[in-house]
């Protein structure tokens, strides 16, 4: 080994041992666990005991319920964060008057702690106080909506805050991708006569790709384990436990009902499903992006 | 080349061995989840003990109840965490469970356990494991004196009193000012009425008893309070009983000694009373009693522990549990405080510990948990309008039992 392979490794070996530390040894542990039984009453004496807790999560009725509404969860918010992050990036990308105070006012919703966000959003869910009912009643004359006694309500009211929290980083990710497509582009395509939605189709949305891909996907993993606006917006998966998405059901099992087993199961088919996704979405944009 | 290796090795070596520092001073750690006014109080006399001892550091970490349970949990199981714990007796049965906290029998001055109320002992399967400095901790009544003129004293007249308090104040068709609130998503704030119409969350053999007529009977009631007579709004949680009591847009309040200070602080005039007698059954509501206290932790070894027990010995000291009640006004443990009526005389002791001696304390197994995982979605199917109370009683009893079971595997 020359000196500077030397010099490379001992830059890498404390990140190395860093990365080994917290990321690869907690994961190998969990997934030990996963094939364990360890609970309230074997939290020391835990043994190993096969798939039997894979078994359990994927008998478990209420698994499938759960999963379907946090895949729903995941992609009405991915959705939203990337149509309106993209609508005013663009906005923002024109000449517009006052353009850096709004830049400043819509990176805000990403500026403020998570969960002040989500305790004032739920204050504004109230039925007789929040705003957003009196904006339906004084403003809209509809009739207000009980959004927090009403599982459907609950699960709206959690997408609409967790969207006002996400899409200023969709926002921020396409305006560096815009500032970054050459504006050769627009005048070639203006010059064969493109209008603004053929320009954009054409050379906006392909040139926007590479950036976006990554940030959709890292969008739908930080969406799907997105724990604490659930929980804070539903005061843990009210009403009646019926607004839990996978990660908050996993947290209740472990935190509260003390079954680190099951949930250590549950939290592996969590990652499977994740890994999955990125890995076909990430295959799925490659081959588009490489013509035949 | 050869000089960043050994550079690199040495800052490797420092930051592994950096935080072991042996200069003769034992440093402890006590998690907590006071209140921010007890809190001052507790890190000011830590402080003393520190003068006075001054080989000892003390770190006190607050932590929110919940992160305090589930952080103890996990930095237990790394063999790590704190020395000493300061919190509410519920979370001693799965600590004590689980082996992360040690029995103090032998540790603790005999004599000095013999000087407190015996319900500051907490023990699980015949062992204690936290001693209190405080009891209580409970749900009384509260009541706004300037829109009552007295406590109600029993349901049928809270009721009354409570139909006369309700009120559309500017004539916009909405209410404005509602009779009574508490928060009614957590089933902790059902207790009362529970055990007001006879019931409780577990027998004798610590099996849930939740599928009972008394359920169904206080489901009814409450859903009485909110549908048939209106004194109560049709959405309430803990802060919003709370703004609209600091508000004084609510006559009555049931809530805890943790929030008068606030309402003190807020301008609030308000008295504390019994929650008031259930008309039907002639019993008075048992709101869950729970003494708090500290507990070491199993991971405390070494020269830490002696110094932990020390510490504990000095927090459960007739001088600190004075300096709580004089300055925070909480129910001592001790017993030669207890008979201090002088220090008793305090603002609302009286009252709260009319409240106290019809309260039931607060079972300690750790199977509560399961117990308030299966109330809470029963209670809320109620109040939602989406389960009949009878429904929700069966519901309750047949989701604790699995619940239990899973736990228990």
């Amino acid at each position: 080994m020359n000196n500077d392979k030397r010099f490379a490794m001992a830059l890498i070996i404390p990140a190395a041992i860093i990365i080994a530390a917290v990321v690869v040894y907690p994961f190998v542990y969990n997934l030990v666990l996963s094939f364990s039984n360890m609970s309230l009453l074997h939290i020391r004496d835990w043994q190993i005991i096969g798939p039997r807790q894979y078994e359990k999560v994927f008998t478990e009725p209420r698994f499938y319920g759960i999963l379907w509404k946090t895949l729903l969860w995941t992609v009405v918010n991915v959705t939203f964060h990337v149509t309106i992050g993209m609508a005013l990036a663009l906005v923002l990308y024109e000449k517009v008057p006052g353009k850096k105070l709004f830049r400043t006012l819509l990176i805000l919703p990403w500026a403020i702690p998570p969960v002040v966000t989500a305790l004032t959003w739920r204050g504004m869910f109230h039925y007789e106080y929040g705003a957003v009912n009196l904006i339906l009643a004084k403003v809209l004359h509809q009739t207000p909506i009980q959004w927090l006694n009403d599982p459907v309500g609950t699960f709206a009211a959690c997408i609409m805050t967790n969207v006002w929290l996400g899409f200023p980083f969709m926002m921020i990710v396409a305006l560096g991708g815009l500032q970054s497509i050459p504006h050769d582009l627009y005048e070639a395509a203006t010059m064969d006569g493109a209008n603004a939605w053929q320009r954009f189709k054409t050379v906006t949305l392909p040139m926007l790709k590479p950036v976006m891909t990554p940030a959709i996907v890292l969008g739908f993993v930080w969406t799907f384990n997105k724990v604490d606006i659930v929980w804070l917006v539903s005061n843990g998966g009210e009403p009646a436990d019926s607004t839990h998405i996978l990660v908050s059901y996993v947290y209740r099992a472990a935190f509260n009902l003390y079954r680190y087993g099951y949930a250590a199961a549950f939290s592996v088919i969590i990652f499977l499903i994740l890994m999955a996704f990125s890995l076909v979405f990430m295959r799925m944009q490659r081959e588009k992006a490489t013509p035949a | 080349m050869r000089f960043v290796m050994r550079f690199l090795i040495l800052l490797l070596i420092l930051a592994f061995t950096g935080c072991r520092r042996d200069d003769g001073i034992v440093r402890l750690q006590l998690w907590n989840q006071m209140l921010p006014e007890d809190r001052a109080l507790l890190e000011s006399l830590v402080k003393s003990y520190e003068a006075i001892h001054q080989n000892v550091r003390v770190e006190v970490i607050y932590k929110e109840t919940e992160d305090l349970r589930s952080s103890f949990q996990t930095a237990s199981l790394a063999g790590l965490g704190p020395d000493l714990i300061f919190g509410p007796s519920d979370q001693i049965g799965p600590f004590a469970t689980m082996g992360f906290v040690r029995s103090l029998e032998d540790l603790i001055d005999a004599k000095r356990m013999s000087e407190l109320d015996s319900v500051a002992l907490v023990s699980f399967r015949g062992h204690i494991y936290q001693i209190a400095d405080r009891v209580g901790n409970h749900l009384t009544f509260v009541w706004n004196t300037k829109l009552l003129s007295h406590a109600p004293e029993n349901t049928d007249e809270m009721i009354e009193m409570g139909r006369e308090a309700t009120k559309d104040l500017n004539g916009d068709g909405k209410v404005d000012q509602w009779g009574i609130v508490w928060n009614f998503t957590e089933p902790y704030f059902f207790i009362p009425w529970l055990s007001g119409f006879g019931g409780w969350v577990f027998d004798a053999n610590g099996k849930p008893t939740l599928n009972t007529p008394a359920a169904a009977n206080a489901f009814k009631f409450v859903k009485s309070l909110r549908d048939q007579y209106k004194i109560i709004p049709p959405d309430c949680d803990y802060n919003m009983a709370d703004v609209l009591f600091k508000e004084g847009r609510a006559a009555m309040l049931v809530n805890g000694p943790w929030s008068w200070t606030g309402y003190e602080r807020g301008g609030v005039p308000f008295e504390l009373a019994r929650i008031p007698r259930i008309s039907a059954t002639g019993l008075w509501p048992a709101p869950m009693v729970s003494p708090m206290g500290y507990s070491i932790s199993a991971n405390s070894k070494g020269k830490r522990l002696p110094e932990a027990v020390r510490l504990l010995e000095y927090l459960i000291s007739d001088s600190v549990q004075k300096r709580f009640v004089s300055e925070i006004g909480v129910i001592p443990s001790s017993r030669v405080l207890r008979a201090d009526t002088a220090l008793l005389s305090r603002p609302h002791m009286a009252n709260s510990l009319a409240q106290l001696e019809v309260g039931k304390p607060m079972p300690i197994e750790p199977e509560l948990r399961a117990v308030w995982d299966a109330m809470r979605p029963a209670y809320q199917s109620v109040l939602g309008g989406t389960m009949s109370p009878e429904n929700a009683a069966v519901r309750m009893q047949k989701d604790a039992e699995n619940k239990i079971r899973e736990m228990n595997e």
